[in-house]
C-alpha cells in the first residue's frame, strides 16, 4: 500500500474533562498527509496543535473520529497496540528533548532500535551512522546533561529516526533552542525530508514552518488554512529589502 | 528484552547508593529471619546439633552378646557402625542415696561415629583407670562436676571409688531424668573391674545410616539379621522427641517478628520503588512515546527493583548462614534445615515482588506525553499550616507545615513508612518487657517454686525434713505428676497434683479461682482447648485405672507442656498415687539464689532439679528483638530518606524562589526539616501508640494460641517507650537534616521545565 | 544612501565604482545592489551640499576619473548621524488597513486576508532561508542582516496571529 497516505485523520475530536466541564481542544479535523510530505502545523497557543500531533502519534486518546496511519486504522488500537505501532512507524521529537537522563547518548539512540527487535550490532551500526550524520560521533559516550540544548535535540532527532519510521512527528522541536541551534536542527530536518522522510511538525517558528511543503493553521481546534506555500519569487533571488529597508 | 536491559542497567548505574540501600535492607531482614529461625530450631531441638556434631548413630541395638558386626555392616542402608560396646548396669551410691546408672565402655580415642561431646573436664585416659565421663544432664541433676567422687556399686555388691574426669553431651540418648538410667562412659578396663561377669553385661552397637528415612526398614533388617539376640532398639526419632522442647510460644513470637520484618521490608521496598518511579515519570513517559507498552514498563520496573530485592535475599541468606556458622559457633551447631530456609527465601521473594509490583504498575500507567513535567499539586494552606500561622510560628515552620501535607498519598506513605517499623519496635519492646516479667516474677507464670526435690531412695518424710531445714526454703509443697487418660482421646495429658486443697500451691490464676476442695482443679489454656471445656466444667479422666472426676474452677498461666496440664491438690488423687509424694516443690525466700540452695541440698544427698524459667528458654528472642529493632530502625530511616529526597525534588524550584524572597539558608533548612520532620514525628507517635496498645493484646493472643494462656503480656514500660520515641524522633530529624542542609547550601538553579 | 557613502569616504577617498564595490562586499547579496548611476547622483548632491569634494585624476589611456574626499562639513554630518538614535522599524500598516477596512466593505473575508498574508510571509521566509543558505558563512554582516529580516518576519507573523485571534 505504497500509495496510501502516511496519515489520514477524519473528523478528529478531542474533548478534555476539566473539573466535570468538557473542554474541547480539537474540534473535528480532517487531514491527509501524503508519504514524503512535510507538513507544518501552526496556530496560537491553545489552538490544539500539540493535542493534534499527540493524537496522531497515539500519545493521547482521541474522543471521536478516525486516524489512519500508512493505510491501517489506528484510532481503535489499544495503548499497547499504539506502542507497537510507534516502535515501527512513528518517531517523536519533543520540545524539551526528553532524552533519558540516565543513559548515554549512544544508549538513547540505540534504545528504539533495540526495542524494535534489532540485534545489538545492527543497533550500534545504525547509531554510529546517525550520530555521524549529525556530527555527534565524539559525544556518543556523554550523558545528555553534558550536552547543549542543540546537541540534545539533535540526539533526540537521531533517536526518532533510529528505526527509519514512516512518520516523524515533532512538537515544537525548536521551541527551546536559540537561533543558532535552531538553524542546525532545521538543516537536519530539511536533509531528512529531502531523503523522503514524511514529517508532521507543530511549530511556532516561521523559519521552521517555511521549510514545509504545506502549512496547516489551526484556530480554536479547527483548521482555518491548509495549503502549499506560494512561490512568490519576483526576482531570481529575493533580498532582505523586501522586509527591511536600510534608511538612507 | 535488550532495550529493557539497557534501561535497567543505566538506571541502576545512576543510583548505586540507593540500590545498595535497598539490597542492604532486604538482606538485613533476611539475615535476621535466617538467624532467628536457626536459633529457634537449635534452641528448641538440641538433638540436631548434638547428633550432627557427634556424628551420631541413628539406631542403637542392645544385645546380650556381641552381635555379628559384619552382617550388620553389610545391611543395606548402613553407612557406618559405632561399637560394639559393652554396657553394664550399676548403682551410684553416696550421701545415702542410690541412683541407677548405665556404665558404657568407650575407647580412649574419640571414635568416628557417635562420639560424646566433651563439655567440661577431660576425656578418659588409659593412665587413669578410675576416671569416668558423665552425661551432662545426668551430671547436672546430681550436681556432679569434674573432680567429684563417683562411688559405684556393681551388681555383685562391690564398691569402687571412681572420679568424674569430664562431663560430655551426646545425641545418642535423651536427657536425664526423662531418659534413665544415667549414662556414664568408662574405659573397657574400668568396666571389667566394676562388672567382671560378662553374663551380666549387654552389648550396644550403633548404626549410622546413609538415609535417616530408612530407619524403620534397617531396624527390621537388623532384628532379622540378629535373630533373637536383640533385647532393645532405640532410634534417633525417640531421642529427638525426648529432647524437643515445647516451642509453640517461641515459634509464635518469632513468627510475629518475621511477619513484622516482612511488612517493614515490603514497605521499604514499595517506598523506595515508588519514590524512584515518581522521580522518573518523565523518562517513563519518554520510553512510552518511543514504543514501550504499559506492560513492558511495568515488567521492566518490577525486574529492576525485583532484582535488587532478590539480590538482597541471596545476600541475606548467605549472610545468615555465615553468621550462624561463624559468629555464633557456640550456640548454633547445625545450619538451618532446608525447609524453613526455602520458606524464608520464597516468602521474602514473594513479598519483594508484591511490594515492587504496585508502584511498578502505577509507573506503567504513566501517560506517554512527556512534555508535561510532574509538578507537585500546589495545595492551599493545610489546616495544620493555618493553625501554625495563627499561633504565630516562624515563617519557616509555617511553610514546612504547608509542605508536609500537600501530597496526600505521599504524606500517608511516609507516615506509615515510619509508623509501621515504630509499631513493630514497640511490640518488640513489649515482648522484652514480658520476658523481664517472667524473670522478675516467675510466680506469675506458674513458677513460684524454683526447685523441686525428689526423694530418690530416701523416704519422702526424710527428704521433706532435709529440704525444709534449709533456711532459704520458704514453703514446700508435695506433688506428683501423672499421665491421665482422657475419654475419647487417644493420648494422655499431664496431671499435676501439687499442694493440698487446704494449702494450694500458688498457681497464677488468671480466670476463675484456685481450687479449694477435693475434686476441684485448675487447668492451662492448652488443656481447655484440647478438651473443649471451659472454666466451671467437669472433666473425667482415669489415672492408672482409677477414675478421677474434677471440676475446673480456674485457668492458670501454664508454661509447661504447651499448657496441656491439669493441676489439683494432692488430696484429690487416690491414695495409691498420692502417697508418698513423688517430689516436693520448694518456694524460696525472696532474694535467695536457687543455684546456691540447690548445691546445699545436693550436699544433703537430695536429688534437686532447678526449674527452667520459660524466659531462659526464650532468651534467644532477646537477641532477635535487638536485631529486628536495628533492622526496623534502619528501614524506617531509609523510608524517611526516600521521602525527604522526594520532598526535595518537589521543592527544588520553590527553594530558589524562597531564597530570592529573602529566606536565609537556615530558614530554608528549617522549612525542609519541618516538612519531612512533621511527618516523621507523627509517624513515630502513631506507631508507638499503636504498638504499645497492641503489644499486650498480641502477646496475650500468642500466649493463648501457644496454650500458655492469656495473661502473660506486658506493655513496654513508659521509660522504654519515652526513650524509644526520643531516639526515633532524634534520628529521623537527623536524617532529614542531612539532605536539607545540602539543599539549603547549594545554589539552586532555575531548572528549565 | 547619503550617509553610508559618507561613512565609506571617511575611511578613505574613493571614486564611484569603488564605493559600489565596497557596498556590495560589505553587505553581500542580502542587500539590494546599488545602481551606479544612483551613486553618482547621490555623490553629486553631496558635493553640492559641501559634504564631499571631487578631484579629477588623470588616467593614461582612459578618461579622467573623479576621486571624492570627505570635507569637514561632511565629517560633521556623519558624526551627527552616528550620534543620534535610529528610528525603529515602522509597522506594516498597509496590511492592517486592509484587514480593518476591507471586511466593512464586504469585498473580502478577514480570515482569507490573514491566511493569504501568512502564506506570503512564509514564502518570504523561505526565500530568506534559501538566501541564508547561499550566503558565504564567513560573511557575518550579511548573515546578521538576513537574521534581522527573519526576526522581523517572525514578529509580523506573531502579530498576524494576534489579529486573527482578536478581530472577529
Amino acid at each position: 500500500m505504497t500509495d496510501a497516505p502516511a496519515i489520514k485523520a477524519i473528523n478528529l475530536v478531542k474533548i478534555y474533562q476539566s473539573g466535570g466541564v468538557p473542554v474541547p481542544a480539537v474540534r473535528g479535523i480532517d487531514m491527509r498527509v501524503e508519504s514524503g510530505e512535510f507538513v507544518a502545523i501552526m496556530g496560537p497557543s491553545g489552538s490544539g496543535k500539540s493535542t493534534l500531533v499527540h493524537m496522531l502519534g497515539g500519545l493521547d486518546v482521541r474522543t471521536s473520529g478516525e486516524i489512519w496511519i500508512d493505510g491501517t486504522r489506528a484510532d481503535t488500537l489499544s495503548e499497547s497496540g499504539w506502542a507497537l505501532l510507534r516502535r515501527q512507524k512513528v518517531g517523536f521529537v519533543f520540545q524539551f528533548f526528553n532524552l533519558v537522563a540516565n543513559m548515554t547518548v549512544a544508549d538513547n539512540v540505540e534504545l528504539p532500535a533495540l526495542l524494535g527487535g534489532v540485534s545489538p550490532r545492527q543497533a550500534r551500526e545504525r547509531r554510529e551512522y546517525l550520530l555521524g550524520e549529525l556530527g555527534l560521533t565524539e559525544r556518543a559516550a556523554a550523558a545528555p546533561a553534558q550536552l547543549s540544548g542543540g546537541e540534545q535535540q539533535r540526539v533526540a532527532l537521531a533517536r526518532a529516526l533510529a528505526n527509519q519510521p514512516r512518520l516523524l512527528l515533532a512538537d515544537e522541536p525548536t521551541g527551546n533552542l536559540d537561533s543558532r541551534n535552531t538553524k542546525d536542527v532545521l538543516r537536519l530536518l530539511s536533509d531528512v525530508h529531502r531523503k523522503g522522510q514524511t514529517i508532521v511538525l507543530v511549530t511556532h517558528d516561521a523559519r521552521v514552518a517555511s521549510m514545509a511543503d504545506r502549512v496547516v493553521s489551526l484556530l480554536d481546534g479547527q483548521i482555518v488554512d491548509d495549503g502549499a506555500l506560494p512561490r512568490t519569487r519576483r526576482r531570481p533571488l529575493g533580498t532582505v529589502g523586501d522586509v527591511v529597508e536600510l534608511r538612507g | 528484552m535488550r532495550a529493557e536491559l539497557r534501561w535497567i542497567r543505566a538506571d541502576l548505574r545512576a543510583r548505586r547508593g540507593q540500590a545498595l540501600l535497598t539490597i542492604l535492607t532486604v538482606a538485613g531482614i533476611v539475615t535476621a529471619l535466617v538467624t532467628a529461625a536457626t536459633l529457634l530450631e537449635d534452641g528448641t531441638n538440641p538433638w540436631r546439633g548434638l547428633f550432627t556434631r557427634g556424628h551420631g548413630a541413628h539406631i542403637w541395638i542392645h544385645t546380650k552378646d556381641t552381635p555379628d558386626v559384619v552382617s550388620l555392616q553389610g545391611l543395606d542402608g548402613v553407612a557406618d557402625i559405632a561399637g560394639p560396646y559393652r554396657s553394664a548396669p550399676a548403682t551410684l551410691t553416696g550421701h545415702g542415696r542410690k541412683v541407677p546408672i548405665a556404665l558404657q565402655e568407650t575407647p580412649a580415642a574419640f571414635q568416628a561415629v557417635a562420639r560424646p561431646l566433651l563439655r567440661e573436664g577431660r576425656w578418659l585416659d588409659v593412665r587413669d583407670p578410675d576416671a569416668v565421663v558423665v552425661e551432662r544432664s545426668f551430671a547436672r541433676a546430681l550436681g556432679l562436676r569434674p573432680g567429684s567422687p563417683f562411688p559405684v556399686t556393681g551388681l555383685n555388691g562391690a564398691s569402687h571409688t571412681l572420679i568424674v574426669a569430664g562431663v560430655a553431651e551426646s545425641g545418642d540418648q535423651g536427657f536425664y531424668p526423662d531418659w534413665a538410667p544415667g549414662l556414664v562412659w568408662t574405659l573397657a578396663g574400668t568396666l571389667n573391674v566394676v562388672e567382671p561377669a560378662p553374663g551380666r553385661t549387654e552389648t550396644v552397637i550403633g548404626l549410622r545410616l546413609a538415609d535417616p528415612d530408612d530407619t524403620d526398614l534397617v531396624v527390621q533388617r537388623a532384628v532379622t539379621a540378629l535373630d533373637n539376640q536383640v533385647q532393645r532398639v532405640s532410634t534417633w526419632r525417640e531421642v529427638r522427641a525426648s529432647m524437643e522442647l515445647d516451642n509453640r510460644l517461641l515459634g509464635l513470637l518469632l513468627a510475629l517478628f518475621g511477619v513484622a520484618g516482612l511488612v517493614a521490608a515490603a514497605l521499604a521496598l514499595a517506598n523506595a520503588t515508588g519514590g524512584r518511579v515518581l522521580g522518573q515519570v518523565r523518562d517513563i513517559a519518554t520510553l512510552k512515546s518511543l514504543g514501550f507498552t504499559r506492560g513492558q514498563v511495568t515488567r521492566t520496573l518490577v525486574a529492576e527493583h525485583g532484582v535488587l530485592g532478590v539480590f538482597g535475599i541471596v545476600v541475606g541468606l548467605v549472610a545468615g548462614r555465615l553468621i550462624t556458622a561463624y559468629a555464633l559457633p557456640d550456640t548454633v551447631v547445625v545450619p538451618l534445615s532446608s525447609g524453613p530456609f526455602a520458606a524464608i527465601a520464597l516468602g521474602t521473594g514473594l513479598v519483594v515482588l508484591g511490594s515492587v509490583w504496585l508502584p511498578a504498575w502505577r509507573g506503567g500507567r504513566t501517560p506517554p506525553i512527556p512534555a508535561t513535567p510532574a509538578a507537585p499539586p500546589r495545595g492551599h494552606l493545610s489546616r495544620l499550616a493555618r493553625v501554625a500561622l495563627l499561633v504565630r510560628l516562624p515563617p519557616a515552620l509555617v511553610l514546612g507545615a504547608r509542605d508536609a501535607f500537600t501530597r496526600r498519598t505521599h504524606a500517608l506513605l511516609t507516615v506509615s513508612g515510619v509508623a509501621i517499623p515504630m509499631m513493630m519496635i514497640s511490640i518488640g519492646l513489649g515482648s522484652w518487657a514480658t520476658l523481664d516479667e517472667f524473670i522478675r516474677h516467675p510466680e506469675r507464670v506458674g513458677q513460684a517454686a524454683a526447685l523441686t526435690v525428689r526423694p530418690g531412695d530416701l523416704s519422702a518424710d526424710e527428704a521433706r525434713g532435709r529440704a525444709a531445714a534449709d533456711p532459704d526454703v520458704a514453703a514446700l509443697y508435695p506433688g506428683a505428676e501423672l499421665d491421665a487418660l482422657v475419654p475419647w482421646q487417644t493420648r494422655t495429658v499431664r496431671t499435676r497434683a501439687l499442694g493440698l486443697s487446704a494449702d494450694p500451691y500458688p498457681f497464677p490464676v488468671v480466670e476463675g479461682r484456685i481450687f479449694r476442695d477435693r475434686g476441684e482443679a485448675v487447668a492451662g489454656q492448652g488443656l481447655l482447648d484440647l478438651l473443649g471445656v471451659h472454666v466451671g466444667d467437669r472433666v473425667r479422666m482415669t489415672i492408672g485405672g482409677t477414675p478421677l472426676i474434677v471440676r475446673i474452677v480456674g485457668r492458670v498461666v501454664e508454661p509447661e507442656q504447651d499448657g496441656e496440664v491439669l493441676s489439683f491438690g494432692l488430696d484429690s488423687l487416690a491414695a495409691k498415687d498420692a502417697e508418698p509424694p513423688q517430689f516436693y516443690s520448694l518456694v524460696l525466700r525472696s532474694g535467695a539464689d536457687p543455684a546456691e540452695v540447690r548445691d546445699r541440698l545436693h550436699d544433703r544427698a537430695l536429688e534437686v532439679a532447678q526449674v527452667v524459667n520459660p524466659a531462659d528458654r526464650l532468651s534467644i528472642i532477646r537477641l532477635i528483638i535487638v536485631a529486628l529493632v536495628v533492622v526496623l530502625a534502619l528501614i524506617g530511616l531509609a523510608n524517611l530518606l526516600t521521602a525527604s529526597a522526594l520532598g526535595l525534588r518537589d521543592h527544588a524550584p520553590d527553594l530558589a524562589v524562597l531564597k530570592a524572597m529573602g529566606l536565609t539558608p537556615r530558614q530554608v533548612m528549617a522549612t525542609l526539616v519541618t516538612g519531612t520532620g512533621l511527618l516523621a514525628v507523627s509517624g513515630v507517635v502513631i506507631g508507638t501508640v499503636a504498638g504499645a496498645s497492641l503489644s499486650t493484646a498480641l502477646i496475650d493472643l500468642e500466649g493463648r494460641e501457644s496454650g500458655v494462656g492469656a495473661g502473660i503480656g506486658r506493655a513496654p514500660t513508659p521509660g522504654m517507650l519515652v526513650a524509644s520515641v526520643l531516639v526515633a524522633v532524634g534520628a529521623s530529624l537527623l536524617v532529614t537534616l542531612i539532605p536539607a542542609r545540602r539543599a539549603a547550601r547549594a545554589r539552586v538553579p532555575h531548572s528549565a521545565r | 544612501m547619503r550617509l553610508p557613502l559618507l561613512a565609506l569616504l571617511a575611511k578613505e577617498p574613493a571614486h564611484g565604482y569603488e564605493l559600489k564595490h565596497a557596498l556590495e562586499k560589505t553587505f553581500g547579496s542580502a542587500y539590494p545592489s546599488p545602481n551606479i548611476g544612483q551613486i553618482y547622483v547621490t555623490l553629486g548632491r553631496l558635493e553640492k551640499d559641501g559634504y564631499v569634494r571631487a578631484v579629477d585624476v588623470e588616467q593614461s589611456n582612459r578618461p579622467n576619473k573623479k576621486v571624492y574626499y570627505l570635507t569637514a562639513a561632511g565629517r560633521e554630518a556623519l558624526e551627527n548621524w552616528v550620534d543620534e538614535p535610529t528610528e525603529g522599524p515602522r509597522v506594516r500598516d498597509e496590511f492592517f488597513m486592509k484587514l480593518v477596512l476591507a471586511p466593512l466593505t464586504g469585498i473580502a473575508d478577514r480570515m482569507a486576508l490573514v491566511n493569504r498574508q501568512r502564506r506570503h510571509y512564509l514564502s518570504l521566509m523561505r526565500d530568506l532561508n534559501e538566501l541564508a543558505e547561499q550566503t558565504d558563512p564567513g560573511n557575518r554582516v550579511a548573515l546578521l542582516l538576513i537574521e534581522g529580516a527573519m526576526l522581523h518576519l517572525q514578529a509580523d507573523l506573531d502579530w498576524l496571529e494576534r489579529c486573527q485571534e482578536e478581530l472577529p
